[in-house]
């Protein structure tokens, strides 16, 4: 992977200088509320209910041990001793104290961490595909170019100051784990006829009140003319975007208001006078020196003769835990944070430490983070998992739940978060205990649910064969429910049930609809497949009849 | 502050006072303004594009950086700068501490804060990067990484 030089390095520590004189600036009374929030959140900084909110970013998903070890430390140092893993692939800690920050920050600087545009009107952390470079038939391994593209929109002049976040996916893969055509902007790698690299971009998803799929706005931008072509679609939005309906500040209004392909031609007309502009292509030097950075660790082994072990409960969670890798004699290992009665996306500061010891001895030091609030070892040899289950066995992090409708993705909700309308995290551990059958669970299969405490979306429940979003009606919470969104494939945002569902029956109601599945399930269909032959009327009769 | 149709005036590097119009008053009657030699300021708002054609007339563009979040000056200064070559002072006012280093980096280059201000260490933020990681109008003095 990427390690950060010392003018990375020296970079962070002036981006802490600035913040922390920001800060100051704030507790005397020199820098007013408003200006210093928007200021804070381009640090990660939020003000939350009980304390402050900090998100860190772990650029792409990709975290060496080393790294893992200092959020552990901060946990201890700076929070309760815990960080939750989001699904954006970073990592946020619910308990920080203000004239604290600084201190944190320039901790993380030290292993190449920081909060940088986190938060924010600005371009956030680029969301990859946790797989990039381990699978075998990707069309190419994105990581190099999401450091590129991240590096050049790191405190750009000029689209610092946006009218709404700006969320970007890039990936290389056939199948689609970025969800990229529900981000501000998605980039899928492609070849074209003559067998160019390229990106296919898209503009304007996104999640929230108004989901929407975001439209092919160009089907191939050569890969050295990538950095011009972000920049026109950023200057577009920079200058065209809504500023003055705070309901329809980000990009998939303005792209709706224009049709995808009027605001292509706006982009386009704009690219004609920068793709041109040296300055501005790609540097095709330093992405051939990243990729040897991001070069595999590992090299083929011959395992033919080599015999798993057989063992029920090791068999149980290899079928869910355990992926193919390209590399001959390797494995791609999921550990699931999501432990029947914890808060999906919590990791305690012990189990950081434990999980980065084992990523040394098993995972050449390196690990990665998900959408589904996992960490992914990439390089685990095949005759050495049993082992590596073993150890995590032992620690109560071999969760068999991983992959089954038990693995609840839900964003901190009311419990922790300020925005939030209802609580996210008491309805995960409802819909454990409910289903807490494993024989049940490995026969209902891998369906999602995903909880969203309200229309910030941050759980991605659109996109999830179940989705909760939490609504409060007369002091009440309620939950609408939402069935058969899916990315993988193809983007699909998932219809609406019908009238949402009061917390106390919200359970039942999901156990309905996996009973109609399970009824209506012909061999080897998934949810979705199932959802589309017979349609939404069984499912609503089930539930409100 | 700006205010429509309110003429103000600034006053330039060569310490002369400079009487600005709107885009529009500009672009109404270029040759006489640019005969009374009258200056340009530019709102969020407005489409610089205008401009492009008698922009190398104008002897001075000021923009408009009033609110804080309100980032399409960043965007105007750009593309009068960097795109268009644009030769001549182009003045941030009403401008925030916060934002002096992205300013100057956009191809601003000389600004009037806003009194808030008065007082502050400019040199903490018209300086506090000395790496950049893109092009820009303006990276004199930073060290480039990209």
């Amino acid at each position: 992977m990427y390690q950060y030089n010392t003018d990375d390095t020296a970079f962070l520590v002036e981006r802490v200088d600035q913040f922390e004189k920001q800060l100051d600036r704030h507790l005397v009374g020199d820098l007013d509320a408003a200006k210093f929030r928007s200021l804070r959140l381009r640090n990660g900084l939020y003000m939350e209910l009980h304390a402050h909110m900090l998100r860190v970013a772990i650029p792409y998903g990709i975290l060496n041990t080393e790294q893992l070890r200092a959020l552990a430390d901060v946990a201890d140092k700076y929070d309760r001793g815990f960080g939750h893993f989001t699904t954006r692939q970073n990592i946020q800690y619910n308990w920080i104290e203000l004239p604290q920050i600084a201190n944190l920050l320039r901790d993380l600087s030290s292993v190449g961490l920081h909060a940088i545009q986190t938060s924010g009107k600005a371009m956030r952390n680029i969301t990859a595909d946790p797989f990039s470079g381990l699978t075998e038939d990707e069309v190419e391994d994105a990581r190099p170019y999401c450091e590129l593209i991240r590096r050049w929109f790191n405190i750009h002049p000029e689209f610092s100051w946006l009218p709404s976040k700006f969320k970007m996916a890039i990936n290389g893969a056939k199948l689609d784990e970025t969800a990229l055509q529900i981000h501000d902007l998605g980039l899928k790698i492609v070849r074209n006829d003559a067998g160019e690299l390229g990106f296919a971009s898209y503009v304007g998803g996104g999640l929230g009140a108004a989901p929407m799929v975001g439209p092919e706005i160009h089907p191939f931008v050569p890969v050295e003319d990538i950095i011009s072509y972000l920049e026109s679609v950023l200057r577009i939005y920079n200058l065209k975007g809504r500023r003055d309906n705070l309901k329809r500040l980000r990009i998939k209004f303005l792209v709706r208001e224009h049709g995808a392909a009027e605001f292509a031609k706006m982009v386009d007309e704009d690219w004609q006078h920068g793709k041109d502009d040296p300055a501005l292509k790609l540097n095709m030097e330093e992405l051939t020196k990243l990729k040897q950075d991001f070069t595999l660790p590992i090299e083929s082994l011959d395992l033919v003769d080599f015999k798993d072990t057989l063992d029920i409960n090791y068999s149980i969670w290899k079928t869910n835990n355990v992926r193919t890798h390209k590399v001959a004699g390797y494995s791609v290992v999921n550990i699931s944070l999501t432990q029947l009665g914890t808060a999906p996306g919590d990791a305690t500061s012990e189990q950081m430490r434990m999980i980065a010891d084992l990523a040394d001895k098993y995972s050449n030091s390196e690990l990665r983070t998900t959408k589904r609030q996992n960490l992914v070892f990439p390089y685990v040899r095949q005759d050495q998992v049993y082992a590596l289950w073993q150890e995590l066995e032992k620690s109560d992090l071999a969760s068999p739940h991983n992959g089954t409708l038990a693995h609840v993705v839900a964003c901190p909700g009311a419990d922790y978060c300020d925005l939030a309308k209802a609580v996210s995290i008491p309805i995960a551990q409802q819909v454990q205990q409910r289903f807490d059958d494993m024989d049940k669970l490995y026969d209902i299969g891998p369906i999602n649910i995903n909880i969203s405490g309200c229309e910030n979306s941050c759980a991605h429940h659109h996109i999830s064969d179940i989705g909760l979003l939490g609504l409060k009606k007369n002091e009440q919470e309620f939950y609408q429910i939402t069935l058969a969104g899916e990315t993988l494939q193809e983007t699909v945002i998932g219809r609406k049930l019908g009238r949402s569902i009061a917390g106390a029956e919200v359970v039942d109601a999901i156990e309905d609809i996996v009973n109609i599945y399970l009824d209506n399930r012909e061999e080897g269909e998934n949810f979705v497949d199932v959802f589309k032959r017979i349609g939404i009327a069984s499912f609503k009769e089930k539930v409100y009849g | 502050m700006v205010e429509d149709s309110e003429i103000i005036s600034v006053v330039n590097e060569q310490g002369e006072s400079i009487e600005l119009l709107s885009v529009d008053e500009w672009i109404a009657d270029i040759d006489s303004n640019v005969e009374s030699g009258k200056g340009v300021v530019v709102t969020p708002a407005d489409d610089v594009e205008l401009l492009q054609e008698s922009l190398h007339k104008i002897p001075l563009i000021a923009l408009d950086f009033v609110s804080f979040d309100d980032g399409r000056g960043y965007s105007q200064a750009t593309l009068i700068r960097k795109r268009w070559g644009y030769s001549g002072e182009i003045r941030g006012i009403n401008a925030h501490l916060d934002q002096l280093q992205f300013m100057l980096r956009s191809g601003v280059n000389t600004y009037d804060l806003q009194e808030q201000y008065q007082g502050s260490n400019e040199r903490d933020y018209t300086h506090g990067f000395s790496i950049c990681y893109q092009v820009a109008a303006n990276n004199d003095g930073m060290k480039q990484k990209f």
